[in-house]
């Protein structure tokens, strides 16, 4: 598979085109951005229909206001 | 060692035991699995009253046969093609229950949108079990894509447990469909390559 010529644009495509294996340190990365999505995301921003509030993310931006 | 990897085998040691229990009693493999999809349903009807953290549970129960089985074949000596098949028949079924369970509770709160994003997230987790039976019949293999099964059950469990299935949903509909994607281009790649999808 032709890999993009850039950096950047070899992440997007290798993080897109996913061919790792499990227990690998991309695999990892890919975790640990799957749960700072579902965690920190406020319920509200995403409509939860079952859990309510602003989250951590919306909790820190109160204490920046 | 990862922290996946290092997860990994914290979770296989427990298993184990219960592994050894099985063959010592001479269970089936092809029971296992079909406890598994009863015990599934079991968790599907805990989604859909709302009550996540005993879907949860019986969640994990129920994935602990699923797990199970293929290495309690292995022990008993008892693997065969149609207990390969039974078992990704038997998958499907505990997969689409899961979102049911979902989708009826959104549809309980009134919710269009998320009673889509779940049909949605369901179409695209079948159609990436499909695309890699399909394309295995012409290719050699096509196990590409992030978001496959075991990947699905650990973020529907972390999402009961937390209470945050929409977020799990979303992350469950787009790598889904990413998945998908991976596997159509790899296939029309390696296809093209030895040149048999001009005969297609």
């Amino acid at each position: 598979m032709k890999n993009p010529a850039t950096l950047p644009g070899r992440v997007l495509w290798n993080a897109f085109f996913w061919t790792y294996e499990r227990a690998t340190w991309q695999y990892d990365l890919m975790v640990i951005a799957i749960l700072a999505f579902v965690w920190l995301t406020p319920p509200d921003w995403l409509g939860d229909p079952t859990a309510h509030g602003s989250g951590p993310i919306g909790w820190l931006l109160d204490r920046l206001r | 060692m990862t922290f996946t990897g290092l997860v990994g085998r914290i979770c296989l040691f427990p298993l184990r035991a219960i592994i050894r229990a099985c063959v010592v009693l001479q269970i089936h493999p092809n029971v296992l699995t079909f406890v598994g999809v009863l015990i599934n349903f079991a968790a599907a009807w805990a989604l859909a009253l709302g009550r996540f953290v005993t879907a949860g549970f019986i969640m994990i129960v129920a994935n602990i046969f699923d797990f199970i089985d293929g290495k309690v074949a292995v022990e008993l000596g008892q693997v065969s093609e149609f207990g390969g098949f039974w078992d990704s028949v038997i998958d499907r079924f505990s997969d689409i229950a899961l979102f049911i369970g979902l989708i009826y509770l959104y549809s309980h709160l009134g919710r269009t949108d998320y009673v889509m994003i779940t049909s949605l997230a369901m179409m695209f987790s079948i159609m990436t079990s499909y695309t890699r039976a399909r394309a295995e019949s012409l290719i050699a293999k096509c196990k590409v894509g992030f978001m496959e099964r075991p990947e699905r059950i650990v973020l529907f469990m972390i999402g009961a447990f937390t209470n945050r299935m929409a977020g799990v949903l979303w992350v469950i509909l787009v790598l889904s469909i990413f998945t998908v994607a991976d596997r159509i281009i790899l296939t029309y790649r390696e296809l093209r390559t030895t040149g048999r999808e001009a005969v297609v």
